[in-house]
């Protein structure tokens, strides 16, 4: 970042909370998001709008938080990748990543989680090809893309069946099963 | 659930069995067991147990060492890796996320020029500035430090040169990052340029001022790094072949291009010790070289890995700039961070090396293949890095998965005035390899032979020895090749498609985990460790080295465990980021991590089973050999009602050992041949790789799109598809954008043009075609529940299926990669222009007319299936030794066999004779300790 020509007060909404920080006057928003706001999910990959590792939607609408002046964010609604689960449940599109395989070093993941979720708000219903100009401006490494694309359609679906992922804070595996009455044995393993 | 979770097993065994069984060991089992014949216990998923223990699960290959040990739990399921939802909730910490109090931003001033004497630097103007902590250069730190042992050539900053634009000169932390980039801007050097080398050949030559100096053993007074000669076989045999193939490649140079640029963060804490933040494939050698560096012994520092945001071979050294952090620490007494931008990550590099290859591949009348003559010069830039490996690793990976009759090998890797070459997925075979497998294809067009005919018919069987000495256990080769040759309708479309469209085979074969661990005594210290440990609650705690980089290794280790011990795979927890708690694993590079250290998590896993088995004998009576491990619950294999839970288990052990612990280690048996250069190469294992790929080319503009691939790997044993898969296709797309676009363009002056990846074009998604994964598992008999490898290979039969599909397209046989446009069209105009065609829609496109060989070689393959199929399943695991198509005797000694076979690692002058050979001029040079002059 290069030397600024003064600070000044910068208000957002990120994540449903209010954000106010002084920043400098040439602050870059992923810079703020990251440096102030907290949100390191954010992630920086190459400062010139390559990559979309920094993703972010800005009044719903998915931008490159480096190639953002935060001033031009000012007074906006920003959703970064930590807020899109509610509580500990995950968002369809977060579960789905996981369970195709969408996501394999995971530092690509926030910015194609923040525009596949934007795709799934405007079109619930994305054809693979579809799929594929949503996330055309994210680089992955990883993956070749193909589980991603696979991820997203699975996560279409999911939306459109209402069904949501489960919460994580649920009761995992009991060391101790209990025998016939034990919730966690699969259907008909008692008499 | 509703009364609250209780940890403690109940005490409801107080009901006595009332249906006439009997009733096992002092205490009796109400909880649980129904004591029907359809017991709830009976979890064990019967099709994932293998045949050989009972279960319903086909063994084609035969049995395994580690069949009595499959619960059915995980192993071979689809599972997302562990530590997924860190990475979709945006917690997952990288090296830049880690932030401290009192944080300062390190900066690192460095070279603009390629090659300059530093005279002096004055750092006085920066260090008045406000907001300046600590400013370090060459001086603060004069050790060095390297990877390799063998090649240490690294410093922290530059001592008394520059090597090359980027190279680090100074560093500066400072208040915030504006303070610390015009701290470093005020920092003045005085160079005195030196003449720079950019390329390759020109490093071959005696040089005034040769890069780096090493002392006697420095090759004549150029800048050779490393120079490789091997012959073995029949050479002979291949000056006389009938068919034959020479070329003379030139690949340019990658980057790994991994999306998280490096970062590191250090501090001292107030005890005096050391933590280094870095995502690191190698935190193990980090530790080491930090060690070395900065004077202080290994036990006071502890290296934490972070999340790694891809590797690939890039994050696998010891970094000068992790170097510069923590003096920079040292010297400000607070945390500092320095986090790269973009064009740093290529100034550090360590990608593949930009190299000329000259490629022989010859064939005998008899459609066998007389041998593979490489000549490969390499370029290294100006560090040393994984070098010398790589230098071997271009000739050595040929030696499978063909039997051959001769190997001639020369490679030789210079210094030049760039950012270092090092490792990158596929470490050092992937140029070669693809020069090998286009050779293989143009030597079966011309016997007229179908190329996936030829090569089933010279594959090596399994457990065989290769010509020069490697063990190969498991091979699904054959298996491979059968899949994408029916799955892309290959007899159908091979040489049928009209011009443009075109299909093209290509082979793979890779290393395994490497066999001689980088620093360590082989015979003395394992390459993994694992350690386990398993409380009150009943879960299972990992300790493990092994770097977790998104390839899934904490998952396969977390799924090794759960597999041995039946626990789901949410009761086992894996620390494998921080040296104080983790034991020493050697790292995630050469594709050895599923294989090493899943080995030591089972062994450590066994020996905690045992321990709990032990614990159920007491409790019910029942000697462990006819209890089974089921889902949380030890029973009587009879009478499945009859057991007791884990938990419960577990207490009963504590209770009789106190802590309950267990630790296992994974090191290579004893393998190999004995000459120079022997070790480079070996692994416990092989994976092989058989790809088809589909491609159309627009011959007017040059321009290749690949339409689909069918990608067959051999991984042994598929512990978790769904990541399997997902290298496969992962390394697809790697391999196409080597193949189609990406390079690091170096300028007229040796500047490099496209630091950035907007100039450095990695494939969208837009161009990434679809990519049919095929699991082929040959089921390794030393591997983890017969696993091999799945990073790096996967990467290599693109490249070749990829070329060999543009020759099946419009008849040109490529020779330089990338394949961009500009070079295919310049390709095309000339291929016009001998043919004396005007347009390049009337190129002719080559047609396959079986030739006489076609049956006897098509015989052949059936007749080997079916040896090999033998070899598979048959308890005889003695080596099929290569050459004895060519009437090579095993059992005789060297000086008996059949004229002209031979094993040499030092050329003779007539081996160098030919002017043309590149690699070669290096052995024109002497070392200086054997010129008498010093």
């Amino acid at each position: 970042m290069l030397p600024g020509s003064g600070k000044e007060t910068w208000n957002a909404v990120v994540n449903d909370e209010n954000h106010e920080h002084l920043i400098e006057s040439n602050a870059i928003l992923l810079d703020v998001l990251r440096d102030q706001a907290g949100t390191l999910g954010v992630k920086r990959g190459c400062d010139m709008g390559t990559c979309g590792c920094c993703a972010v939607l800005i009044d719903g609408e998915p931008r490159l938080s480096c190639l953002c002046l935060a001033k031009e964010a000012r007074g906006t609604n920003i959703t970064t990748v930590e807020g899109l689960a509610d509580g500990h449940h995950l968002h369809p599109i977060q579960q789905c990543f996981a369970e195709a395989g969408g996501s394999q070093c995971g530092f690509c993941t926030p910015g194609f989680l923040i525009v596949s979720a934007a795709l799934l708000d405007e079109n619930p219903e994305p054809s693979r090809d579809e799929i594929k100009c949503a996330i055309e401006g994210n680089l992955c490494r990883c993956t070749g893309y193909q589980q991603i694309v696979d991820a997203v359609e699975m996560a279409a679906s999911m939306k459109r069946d209402g069904s949501s992922p489960p919460d994580a804070t649920d009761p995992k595996s009991d060391p101790h099963p209990l025998g016939p009455d034990d919730p966690s044995l699969p259907p008909g393993s008692s008499k | 659930m509703a009364k609250g979770y209780r940890q403690a097993p109940g005490k409801s065994g107080d009901k006595k069995r009332t249906d006439g069984k009997r009733v096992a060991g002092q205490q009796d089992f109400g909880v649980p067991g129904s004591g029907g014949s359809d017991p709830h216990s009976k979890l064990q998923d019967l099709d994932y147990v293998p045949e050989s223990v009972g279960g319903w699960k086909k063994q084609p290959r035969g049995p395994h060492v580690h069949d009595r040990h499959v619960t059915g739990m995980t192993i071979g399921k689809s599972v997302p890796l562990v530590d997924a939802n860190w990475k979709m909730t945006g917690q997952a910490q990288y090296g830049d996320d880690i932030r401290l109090p009192g944080e300062l931003i390190g900066k690192i001033l460095r070279s603009p020029h390629h090659y300059a004497l530093i005279k002096s630097i004055d750092t006085s103007n920066a260090e008045a500035m406000e907001g300046v902590f600590a400013i370090a250069t060459g001086q603060d730190s004069v050790n060095k430090f390297g990877v390799l042992p063998v090649t240490k050539d690294e410093h922290a900053m530059a001592q008394d040169k520059v090597r090359h634009v980027g190279d680090l000169v100074a560093c500066v932390c400072a208040i915030d990052e504006a303070t610390a980039i015009e701290a470093m801007n005020a920092i003045s050097v005085e160079y005195e340029v030196l003449p720079s080398i950019h390329d390759m050949e020109d490093g071959l030559k005696d040089s005034e001022h040769p890069i780096h100096d090493r002392g006697k053993y420095h090759i004549g007074e150029s800048n050779v790094q490393k120079r490789v000669f091997q012959q073995f076989g029949d050479l002979d045999g291949m000056e006389r072949a009938p068919y034959r193939h020479e070329a003379d490649w030139e690949t340019a140079g990658l980057h790994h291009g991994f999306t998280e640029p490096h970062a590191v963060v250090a501090h001292w804490d107030p005890s005096g010790r050391l933590t280094v933040w870095s995502p690191q494939q190698v935190p193990h050698y980090l530790h080491r070289a930090l060690s070395a560096v900065l004077d202080i012994p290994m036990h006071q520092i502890n290296v934490h890995r972070t999340f790694v945001g891809g590797g690939f071979g890039g994050k696998s050294d010891p970094f000068p700039h992790e170097m510069c952090a923590a003096i920079l620490a040292r010297k400000s007494g607070r945390p500092v961070r320095i986090n790269f931008d973009r064009e740093e990550v290529y100034w550090i590099n360590r990608g593949r090396h930009p190299s000329r290859i000259q490629m022989g591949v010859f064939a005998d009348d008899e459609g066998r293949i007389s041998g593979i003559e490489t000549d490969a010069l390499i370029d290294g830039g100006a560090f040393a890095s994984f070098g010398h490996v790589t230098t071997y690793y271009n000739g050595v990976l040929h030696t499978a998965p063909y039997e051959i009759g001769g190997f001639n090998y020369t490679g030789a890797r210079v210094w030049t005035n760039k950012p270092a070459s090092g490792a990158m997925r596929g470490h050092g075979a992937v140029n070669s390899r693809c020069a090998v497998e286009v050779g293989i294809d143009a030597v079966s067009e011309q016997m007229k032979v179908d190329p996936m005919t030829f090569r089933l018919a010279n594959l090596l069987p399994p457990h065989s020895r290769t010509i020069t000495g490697f063990r190969v256990t498991s091979t699904g080769m054959r298996e491979c090749l059968a899949k994408v040759r029916e799955q892309s309708d290959w007899d159908e479309k091979f040489r049928n498609l009209p011009l443009g469209k075109g299909i093209g085979v290509g082979c793979g074969f890779f290393i395994s985990g490497s066999g001689l661990p980088i620093h360590w005594d082989p015979e003395n210290f394992p390459h993994a460790t694992v350690h386990l440990q398993c409380d009150m609650d009943g879960g299972v705690t990992v300790h493990t080295g092994a770097a977790e980089i998104g390839q899934g290794s904490d998952t396969a280790v977390a799924q090794a465990v759960s597999e041995v011990l039946a626990l789901p795979l949410d009761m086992i927890r894996i620390r494998s980021k921080e040296s104080d708690t983790a034991p020493v694993d050697l790292g995630s590079y050469s594709s050895r991590v599923t294989f090493m250290n899943c080995n030591a998590a089972i062994k450590a896993a066994c020996e905690l089973r045992d321990k709990v088995m032990k614990a159920a004998w007491e409790i019910t009576g029942y000697n462990p050999d006819v209890l089974v491990l089921g889902d949380r619950r030890i029973y009587y294999k009879h009478d499945p009602a009859i057991g007791v839970s884990w938990l419960e288990a577990v207490h009963k052990a504590q209770a009789d050992v106190g802590s309950l612990i267990a630790s296992g280690a994974y090191r290579t048996p004893p393998m190999g041949g004995v000459h120079k250069g022997a070790a480079a190469g070996l692994a416990p294992a092989y994976s092989f790789s058989a790809y088809v790929a589909e491609v159309d080319v627009d011959v007017e503009t040059g321009f290749v799109k690949i339409t689909k691939a069918w990608a067959a790997h051999d991984c042994g044993k598929a512990l978790n598809p769904l990541a399997v898969k997902g290298q496969i296709i992962g390394s697809c797309h790697m391999g196409m954008g080597q193949v189609l676009s990406e390079e690091m363009k170096y300028g007229r002056d040796g500047h490099l043009m496209n630091p950035d990846l907007l100039d450095y074009k990695i494939m969208s998604v837009h161009e990434m075609p679809d990519v049919v994964p095929i699991i082929v598992e040959s089921n390794d008999p030393e591997g983890p529940f017969g696993a091999k490898e799945a990073g790096e290979g996967p990467l290599l039969p693109i490249l070749p299926a990829v070329c060999n599909a543009i020759y099946d397209a419009i008849g040109i046989r490529i020779d330089e990669l990338p394949v961009t446009p500009d070079r295919l069209h310049k390709r095309i105009e000339k291929h016009c222009r001998k043919l004396g065609i005007n347009d390049p829609l009337d190129l002719p496109v080559p047609r396959f007319e079986a030739g006489p060989l076609q049956k006897k070689l098509a015989d052949r393959a059936d007749e080997h299936a079916k040896r090999d199929h033998l070899r598979d399943i048959q308890e005889d695991r003695s080596s099929y030794v290569n050459g004895v198509l060519f009437g090579f005797d095993p059992d005789k000694p060297m000086a008996e066999q059949k004229e002209g076979w031979r094993e040499a690692v030092v050329p003779t002058p007539k081996d160098l004779a030919d002017p043309s050979k590149r690699a070669a001029r290096a052995w024109g040079h002497v070392e200086r300790r054997h010129r008498g002059d010093d």
